[in-house]
């Protein structure tokens, strides 16, 4: 029983709980949550040579015939139609009402007796009970009736209930399969079949199946099934649903290839890379698949009132009946009850929270934002406070060249110069400063007979001089002289938290380069945004005080905490929970992953390749900072959505059930309403399928523009220590 | 206009229509295809699936006229009809009903933009192409229940007259109306079905034409009753509220 936990509706992709429905659809085992999907994946995906999925059409559809028939002449009865003279033919029609009543009873309400039969086995009452019962005895009674020659007979309440709770579970499930559009290609992973290359013939295989190092042609428009580089063609891919990138990633001869994007306009072969178990892909659908059969607590809360519900509105539908009894004839006080058993059918509580919070899933995941735990979504809604880690999260994690100083020449001259030696450097910093260079226009000085010194620098040799860049041990060994006043410069730097590099020719220190891991570009829009959703920003960060308020002026943030252990963080978060009451934690998931399991959600930026051993409940996509706005916009949504639907389908109960006890409303009018209030469930969590998408704010855009003409923001050493 | 004109000008209105119909309904029809136990086989198989149509035709028209009937008289007690006077509900059903049917006829000579996009409902469009599953399955239930689902595919013929037969507000008249609608369609397609012969497109166009002709005729009448001042039941002559 449990191993079916951890399956997915065919059709809605739900999880289809403990009492799936087993189906064998075009020869494939199916699982599905309910009857409607049921229903539904059969009408969609039966081929017609398949018995079964015609069959199932032609139960509805005779059953539709029949008790469109009943109905209509119910309706003539109850227009009077079969009074007067034609009242001897009452008994006649009866009867007639009764021949077309048993098969449809027989037919339609099949399904719904099957199920309260498996249910009572597991020792359940559900709410296919409830039909079953009410539906079962105006049909028992009705029988009766034709017998005894009473003037009344509802067969047609009887048919017309089971056809509209038919009708109505197709329809919800229909909408349902909507929702599960957006999660279809993140769980398509491990169904997905490759067209593999074989000594020039092409055969389709399954992804599974296919080595590393297989050739693999992709179709435009195909989804590209593995991990692999382009040996041939040029096209586009889309890399939305891996990456979070919306823009098309332009794929020539040797690109790399995502499993999992899709080829957009031209064929492209492939040699894999890599197995289809390990892609990011499918480790991704795996996630998704997790999260989606996690049930969240707002869920197991709804399942518990459900589970007390129907017990409680079976004793309300029997002591409807006799408190009715004693004022109404029999048949009168039994409409009663069967409106009370119809209009209690908690199916739209059930439906509440699952269908959003799988939308807002897919919703996220479309963008490449992971949630591993559905619960996550609706906490970050609740969430008051944000703190962020600093490394990797508002920051790249790469250094940059932010200031130069100089003793009486060009700033220029110094990087040509530093970036002539390190080009032979494989050291981080020396990325980062040929890269300065370049993104200055600047040729290195060439430099010849270099030698690296490990831990202190590079030396080499150009213009005739001999020249070093390298940290203060390497300077205090060469003996180079320094001018008083760029010593003073650039051990204030160091003491700021800056890594300084010094550049010296000619047996003399010129400059020095400060190095920083400045904030990212778009890292004070994303806060701007968030505080403009009402959010309180924290950085907490392990690093020197002065690096921290750095990024912290950059960024926005006034409330910045600095050399923190990961320890003191947790204890930072335990703090602030007692203030703000939800927290959410957002960092780079490789360092603080302690951290983020602390908090009550954890959204990991940019995080490590490995999702499997990924602690954190969010996952955003390598430089989706800018998306976190957003996230909490589709989080808060979810939420609503949730609210919402709860309201409506308790607060629709609660109201309906009076009516029904008080006898007020006619069961088929319950039915019909019970029909509509699950569809209008489904219809209004489909709204969240129109949410924006997340957008790049200008200022985002506008700031890296300008980081990208002025690499060196100089900012003043007294403002930054001011903060 | 007595209640017999009235109704057969609904069946006329049913069978210049159906002309229109061959178009999708008629394409159905000829897949049913022939049975291969004979003639009389095929023609039960056809019958049947045309007894499914009429059938929903019936239903939704009485459905209709159900409707129209709890939103002209909320207390549900007698129908208006009798009293002689339209009330001002009643009116105003008439005026959406004979608007709604002035606006298909008018699609129907092309001069309005196809309101298809508004007849794709929630879930159809996946019915209708998982119906020919049901075309071909042998059994005589499989016809019947193609007829069925038939009745309910989206047909701006079938809209016009089910807001028609709203707008008759009795569920005995609206049933009525939508019957004889039905029973119009029915030669057309039991020929289009037995014969298998797709009528020449000039002569489906005329059918076209006529049936735009009825069903503004129709339009025209029904908005006339709600707009006129005079209390006369111009389209429901039957005294006593229903037909003899």
């Amino acid at each position: 029983m449990n191993g079916r936990g951890g399956i997915l509706c065919s059709h809605c992709l739900l999880p289809v709980g403990v009492r799936a429905t087993q189906r064998t659809v075009n020869g494939e085992s199916h699982a599905f949550c309910c009857y409607g999907c049921c229903i539904a994946f059969q009408v969609k995906n039966g081929k017609s040579e398949e018995w079964e999925a015609a069959w199932l059409l032609i139960r509805l559809g005779v059953g539709g015939f029949l008790s469109m028939n009943i109905m209509l002449f119910s309706l003539l009865l109850y227009a009077g139609a079969f009074t007067g003279v034609d009242a001897r033919l009452l008994p006649w029609i009866h009867l007639l009402l009764w021949v077309f009543a048993t098969p449809a009873v027989i037919i339609l309400g099949g399904p719904f007796c099957a199920e309260t039969w498996r249910d009572a086995r597991d020792g359940q009452v559900t709410s296919s009970a409830l039909i079953v019962l009410g539906v079962g005895a105006a049909y028992l009674y009705s029988a009766f009736a034709v017998i005894e020659h009473s003037p009344h007979v509802y067969f047609d309440t009887a048919t017309m209930v089971l056809m509209l709770f038919t009708v109505g579970r197709y329809l919800e499930a229909a909408g349902r399969a909507r929702a599960a559009r957006n999660l279809e290609p993140l769980l398509a992973a491990e169904s997905e079949w490759a067209t593999v290359v074989e000594s020039g013939a092409e055969s389709r295989r399954p992804v599974r199946e296919v080595s590393v190092g297989a050739l693999v042609r992709v179709r435009p428009g195909e989804r590209i099934p593995l991990d692999g580089a382009v040996l041939e063609g040029e096209s586009h891919a889309d890399e939305a649903v891996i990456t979070g990138e919306s823009r098309l990633v332009p794929k020539e001869v040797g690109s790399h290839v995502i499993a999992g994007s899709i080829n957009m306009d031209g064929p492209l072969l492939i040699r894999s890379t890599c197995t289809g178990a390990d892609t990011r892909w499918a480790q991704i659908c795996r996630l998704v698949r997790d999260a989606l059969t996690r049930r969240t607590p707002t869920q197991r809360l709804a399942d518990r009132v459900v589970g007390i519900f129907v017990p409680l509105v079976l004793s309300l539908g029997g002591l409807t009946a006799l408190y009715w009894m004693q004022w109404l004839p029999f048949d009168r006080a039994l409409l009663n009850a069967l409106s009370v058993l119809v209009i209690a059918c908690p199916c739209a509580v059930g439906l509440a929270a699952p269908l959003a919070t799988s939308l807002g899933i897919g919703r996220l995941a479309r963008r490449g934002c992971l949630v591993r735990e559905p619960g996550a979504l609706e906490e970050l809604a609740r969430t008051g406070l944000l703190a962020f880690d600093k490394t990797g999260t508002l920051t790249s994690g790469r250094a940059r060249v932010v200031r130069i100083e100089t003793d009486d020449v060009v700033a220029d001259e110094v990087l040509a110069r530093a970036a002539g030696l390190e080009r032979h450097s494989e050291h981080s910093f020396g990325h980062v400063i040929t890269a300065a260079a370049t993104a200055r226009g600047l040729a290195p000085l060439v430099a010849g007979n270099v030698r690296i010194l490990p831990g202190r620098g590079i030396r080499g040799n150009a213009d005739g001089q001999a020249v070093m860049a390298g940290n203060r041990a390497l300077m205090s060994e060469l003996g180079w002289s320094v001018a008083p006043t760029l010593r003073e410069r650039a051990r204030s730097l160091e003491a700021d938290g800056y890594s300084v590099i010094y550049v010296g020719w000619g047996e003399h220190v010129c400059g020095a380069l400060a190095l920083d891991d400045a904030a990212l570009p778009e890292a004070r829009s994303t806060i701007e945004a968030l505080r403009g959703r009402g959010l309180q920003v924290i950085l907490l960060s392990g690093d020197l005080a002065h690096a921290t308020q750095r990024v912290a002026v950059a960024a926005g943030i006034e409330n910045a905490q600095s050399g923190l252990s990961p320890e003191a963080k947790r204890a930072a978060l335990r703090r602030l929970r007692q203030r703000y009451g939800v927290v959410a934690m957002v960092g780079d998931g490789l360092n603080d992953g302690p951290v983020l399991a602390e908090a009550d959600i954890g959204i990991a930026v940019g995080s490590a390749t490995d999702l499997a051993r990924e602690t954190a409940a969010m996952v955003l996509p390598r430089g989706g900072l800018w998306m976190l706005p957003w996230v909490v916009d589709v989080a808060r949504a979810v939420r609503m959505t949730i609210l919402t639907n709860l309201l409506w389908a308790f607060g629709y109960n609660l109201i309906a059930l009076t009516l029904a006890v008080l006898g007020l409303l006619q069961p088929v009018f319950a039915a019909a309403v019970m029909a509509g209030s699950s569809i209008l469930v489904v219809l209004n969590s489909l709204r969240l399928e129109r949410m924006p998408d997340p957008v790049r704010t200008p200022s985002s855009g506008g700031a890296e523009a300008q980081s990208t003409a002025d690499p060196f923001p100089v900012l003043p050493v007294a403002a930054i220590e001011q903060g | 206009m007595s209640a017999v004109a009235y109704y057969l000008m609904l069946f006329a209105a049913g069978f210049a229509g159906s002309f229109h119909c061959v178009g999708m309904c008629g394409g159905f029809a000829c897949a049913l295809g022939h049975d291969p136990h004979g003639q009389a086989a095929t023609a039960l198989r056809h019958f049947l699936y045309n007894l499914g149509r009429l059938t929903t035709y019936c239903f939704l028209g009485g459905f209709a006229g159900a409707l129209g009937q709890v939103i002209c008289t909320p207390q549900g007690t007698a129908v208006s009809m009798l009293s002689g006077g339209l009330d001002a509900a009643q009116r105003a059903l008439a005026i959406i009903a004979g608007t709604l049917m002035i606006a298909m006829a008018l699609q129907f000579f092309g001069l309005l933009p196809r309101l298809h996009r508004l007849a794709i409902g929630f879930g159809s469009s996946t019915l209708a192409s998982s119906l020919r599953s049901l075309l071909t399955a042998h059994g005589l239930a499989a016809p019947l229940a193609f007829g069925v689902f038939n009745g309910f595919l989206p047909c701006p013929l079938v809209y016009a007259f089910v807001a028609q037969a709203a707008s008759t507000a009795g569920a005995l008249p609206g049933f009525l109306t939508m019957a004889s609608f039905g029973l119009g369609t029915f030669p057309a397609m039991l020929m289009m079905g037995t014969v298998g012969q797709i009528l020449a497109p000039a002569w489906r166009q005329r059918g076209v034409w006529l049936a735009g002709s009825c069903i503004l005729l129709l339009g025209l009448v029904t908005l006339g009753r709600g707009i006129l001042p005079f209390p006369a039941h111009m389209a429901h002559g039957w005294p006593g509220g229903y037909p003899a």
